[in-house]
């Protein structure tokens, strides 16, 4: 059941089918031919029952708190604040770009809309300062995919939901890893360009005097993010209720930092809120049946029977699991890869006895990487798009770096799980 | 024969119903953020909690999760996978997605098919949610059934847009209505 269900899963895909779509003719397909009892009946209770959830509002709540940002134009102004305490680092303005990345994608959780604000303030000075533009686009490839790890991140929200692991873990044990890797970011770039200065921009200081002022425009949004965060953490607040406190914040510094709140801009906020959350919960109902349908049909059986046959060790068959998500993510886009293989693959981690919540956290390293490698990165379009002139393949050579830094974290996390273990356990 | 712009016209109508959902759904959403707000903020003070933001914030997901379908259908926001299609000609990317459509229809009007009985069973026991608001659940799931049944309208009339364009060798507006939409756009 378990092969036959994957390949049919890719091979639908492959035929355009829209990945929620997809989901659903997959456990229709496995209710009419591995189970006994006819599923089709309790499709209708299982879709109600998957998005009645007030677990999964929080996805577009924090949507809509990373709209406001970004079409408040509070993305651009951090840009600009950053750049003055960053870019006395070999690679200048660069680190800006990471940085911003890390901002903001740390408060809203998605990633492509962090990168395409990114590109679009940084490119024209980029040029202008004569910069290398493979690793300066790179660099917002990457910084970009930071989101889904760093809490509050939307794509562990749905994780969270979708295997019954609880969300304030999930989002305590992706901290560290999120954290270390921006770091991580920031120290290859200066690496790279104290060894070749010309991939780097010319060596700027600002005066003290400046970098305070532009305080103004930064503590703003750490304290969103200590807000967010911290209220999770502290039990003081379910994730649904942060994410309405978060919404509140970063209406109130568009407002009063960024460029404002038109009535236009909220238009465009909310119905840019709807469409992308609508896309995720599509694709979440499909997977919610395609679980429920598997489960009912046996998945159990059919997995140890599977574990048992292919002879590998736990390391060994973790090993495949990675492997499969580096080659699928060459072609498959984030969430819909995530949501897709939950419903097959968590089940055979868990059955080797690893632990969910580390998992999770392995599992958004291996799916940020899909966001930034050819040929359906979708972070690649979008800073390619933002880019007036050149080609695509300048900004794929200029994340080669950064996937290295991914792989390296793969690996890592895998030989210490106590990088993602150890501050759930203490909280 | 129906003309060209009979068919643009009834595609612009579809596309302004649904952003008009969008819109309505959008300021469910403020609701909701507003309410769970006032919920905390009374729970922390001591005046006492309002109760229930917990359910009716589930409600709200509900209709966008049904209701906000067919406006990211019409946005060309659901995630599709380009993978063999963009190897193709104009013509055999409008068979895709004219394969892929109609694909979407079929097994969108099934769930709203299969949504039917869930509504169905509660008005004929009368069902209350088991929660202190004791909300009479027709009202959250008739929400919810009539945005699949939306979803399943405008995805019937999104294929017959979609062929009727291929039929008259209107490749751009096919593109435009049912191709391959890019997170670009936005």
């Amino acid at each position: 059941m378990i092969w036959t269900v994957a390949a049919s899963l890719l091979g639908l895909m492959a035929l355009s089918i829209p990945v929620g779509i997809v989901l659903f003719i997959l456990g229709i397909g496995v209710g009419e031919f591995y189970s006994a009892f006819p599923l089709l009946r309790g499709l209708g209770q299982v879709v109600w029952s998957s998005s009645s959830s007030s677990t999964l509002i929080a996805v577009p709540l924090f949507v809509l708190l990373g709209e406001i940002l970004v079409r408040g134009g509070v993305a651009a102004r951090t840009y600009a604040a950053l750049d003055k305490w960053l870019s006395w680092l070999p690679g200048g303005l660069i680190h800006a770009n990471i940085a911003t990345a890390t901002m903001f994608s740390a408060t809203s959780g998605s990633s492509v809309a962090t990168a395409a604000t990114v590109a679009t303030v940084a490119m024209p000075q980029a040029e202008k300062l004569k910069y290398d533009p493979k690793l300066f686009s790179g660099a917002i490839a990457a910084g970009g995919t930071l989101g889904i790890l760093i809490p509050p991140s939307i794509n562990l929200i749905v994780y969270g939901f979708l295997t019954e692991t609880s969300i304030p873990q999930l989002f305590s044990a992706g901290l560290v890893p999120g954290i270390l890797m921006a770091l991580a970011f920031v120290v290859v770039t200066a690496l790279i360009c104290k060894a070749r200065p010309a991939l780097g921009g010319p060596s700027r200081s600002f005066t003290w005097g400046e970098r305070l002022r532009s305080l103004v425009q930064l503590v703003p949004i750490i304290i969103l993010f200590v807000v967010v965060i911290g209220s999770i953490y502290a039990g003081w607040a379910t994730p649904t209720e942060s994410a309405a406190i978060g919404v509140v914040i970063a209406a109130l510094i568009a407002v009063t930092l960024g460029n404002g709140l038109g009535l236009a801009t909220i238009g465009e906020a909310l119905h840019g809120t709807i469409r992308i959350s609508a896309m995720i919960m599509l694709v979440i109902a499909g997977a919610y049946f395609l679980n429920f349908a598997m489960t009912s049909a046996g998945l159990g059986r059919a997995l140890t029977e599977m574990l048992e046959n292919t002879g590998l060790s736990p390391l060994g068959t973790l090993l495949v699991v990675v492997l499969l998500y580096l080659v699928l993510g060459f072609f498959i886009e984030t969430l819909s890869l995530m949501v897709a293989t939950i419903p097959i693959i968590v089940p055979i981690i868990a059955g080797l006895g690893y632990d969910k919540v580390w998992f999770g956290v392995l599992m958004i390293v291996l799916i940020e990487m899909a966001l930034i490698t050819p040929p359906v990165g979708l972070n690649l379009f979008v800073v390619q798009s933002a880019r007036a002139k050149g080609s695509m393949n300048e900004v794929i050579l200029g994340v080669i770096p950064f996937v290295l830094v991914m792989l390296c974290m793969v690996a890592l996390l895998i030989a210490v799980p106590g990088l993602a273990l150890w501050l759930p356990s203490i909280l | 024969m129906v003309r060209v712009s009979r068919i643009e016209t009834l595609e612009g109508a579809l596309r302004r119903a649904n952003r008009l959902v969008a819109l309505a759904l959008g300021v469910a959403l403020v609701g909701t953020v507003l309410f769970v707000l006032i919920d905390v903020i009374g729970r922390k003070t001591g005046w006492g909690s309002l109760g229930g933001s917990d359910e009716i914030s589930g409600y709200v997901m509900a209709a966008v999760a049904s209701w906000g379908l067919s406006c990211a259908l019409l946005d060309r926001a659901h995630v599709r996978i380009d993978l063999i299609r963009q190897k193709l000609n104009a013509t055999g990317q409008g068979l895709m997605d004219i394969f892929a459509m109609i694909v979407t229809n079929g097994v969108v009007l099934l769930i709203a098919y299969q949504c039917w009985p869930v509504l169905q069973k509660t008005i004929e026991r009368g069902s209350r949610a088991n929660t202190p608001l004791e909300t009479p659940l027709w009202i959250p799931q008739g929400i919810w059934f009539a945005g699949w049944a939306w979803f399943a309208l405008s995805a019937t009339a999104l294929s017959l847009i979609g062929i009727a364009f291929f039929a008259r060798g209107k490749r751009a507006h096919l593109a435009n209505t049912i191709g391959l939409g890019s997170e670009l756009d936005q």
